[in-house]
């Protein structure tokens, strides 16, 4: 089973995406976080397999967060999560290490599949994403990520 | 000697009835969010969930919820042009409108719904559980800086001379459905398809929307419907 960290400011959107996986087996919550420091040191504690992650979050955001997450702990996949479509983010995530970028307006069943596309060592663009700018990104993803 | 409701009211012991609520917002992640929220409350339920305003009119016609905790922006009928429709059916439901933004001229909107909430999704951890309170017990909820535009807007209203902008509730619940439809990238033609009126009807309400507004080009509709919060930007 998938051991999920979820990280959001917000606790109501934390609780949404519990719910989702909570209605599938494969994943397991682990635990959650509502900053990104917070963040970094739940993930060094708990070693999730993926960390779903807001962008944005007062004091250090989750561009960020991931950057130092990943560095110290490469096992770590990160799905990074965004209300608004932006091709700055888009770039910025993969950029940091992440592997996955899910807009929050997606469906329950499209976080679902982007979980999965992690843990099949695929990299995740949400489809609501700009296209050209996706393309871009994936010319650019290093095949290690 | 008061009646069971009013003692109900005035008492601090919960009703034994179940509040029931219905949750509309078009994200997955946010309703479900919600739902999660409203019902770690005792004695709170979501009788129903709706993915766009349309839908949401028609469960809650069905369901006769107590509250209605609706998104502003919607697909296919804005949560503005829900929560109009939903009062008029069922006056005595609480309707709380979710939005991301604040602007004086949506609060103001709002209001004329018919809605007694507003509340910021940034502040739903804080601000939901309290509106759906307050709405339970028969009080409105907004925030102070809300309520303070409220007031201000109160008082220039009854100033002698107040020339009023352009607003979509001097539009006809169709009209408002088809600046909708329109801001969305739909032709006269789909529209019409859409609604299920003739396309020469479409295009008599496209003119009379142009028209009350005073917009001159789709492209300035768009740009009304965005700053009115009626489609996303």
């Amino acid at each position: 089973m998938t051991r999920v960290l979820i990280v959001d400011d917000h606790a109501f959107i934390r609780r949404g995406i519990q719910a989702i996986l909570n209605s599938s087996p494969e994943f397991d919550f682990c635990g959650e976080a509502d900053n990104g420091i917070a963040a970094i040191r739940l993930s060094a504690d708990l070693q999730p397999d993926i960390i779903v992650m807001d962008v944005s979050m007062p004091g250090l955001n989750g561009l960020e967060a991931t950057r130092v997450i990943r560095e110290a702990n490469p096992n770590i996949k990160v799905l990074l999560l965004t209300l608004h479509e932006s091709g700055e983010i888009l770039r910025s995530a993969f950029q940091v290490g992440a592997q996955g970028y899910l807009m929050k307006s997606e469906t329950d069943h499209e976080l679902l599949r982007a979980l999965r596309m992690l843990v099949a060592e695929q990299v995740y663009i949400s489809p609501k994403a700009d296209a050209h700018d996706a393309a871009s990104v994936l010319r650019e993803i290093p095949a290690s990520q | 000697m008061t009646g069971e409701t009013e003692l109900q009211k005035l008492s601090s012991v919960p009703s034994s009835k179940p509040l029931r609520i219905l949750a509309a917002d078009d994200h997955d992640i946010l309703r479900r969010g919600l739902k999660q929220l409203l019902t770690a409350r005792s004695g709170w339920e979501i009788c129903a969930e709706a993915k766009t305003g349309r839908e949401a009119v028609a469960l809650a016609e069905q369901h006769k919820p107590d509250i209605v905790v609706m998104d502003v922006s919607m697909p296919d009928l804005n949560g503005l042009e829900a929560a109009r429709r939903i009062h008029k059916v069922l006056p005595k439901t609480g309707i709380i409108m979710l939005t991301l933004h604040f602007s004086d001229q949506l609060v103001k909107d709002i209001v004329d719904s018919g809605a007694r909430a507003y509340v910021m999704k940034s502040d739903a951890d804080r601000d939901l559980v309290n509106a759906v309170e307050a709405l339970a017990n028969n009080r409105t909820f907004f925030t102070a800086r809300a309520a303070d535009m409220l007031l201000n807007d109160f008082t220039e209203r009854n100033s002698p001379v107040t020339p009023q902008p352009p607003s979509p509730s001097r539009l006809t619940s169709r009209e408002r459905e088809i600046v909708q439809l329109l801001a969305e990238g739909k032709s006269s033609k789909e529209v019409a398809v859409a609604l299920g009126i003739s396309v020469k009807t479409a295009e008599t309400h496209r003119a009379n929307i142009m028209r009350k507004l005073q917009l001159h080009s789709v492209s300035e509709l768009v740009r009304y419907a965005i700053k009115n919060q009626i489609i996303e930007a």
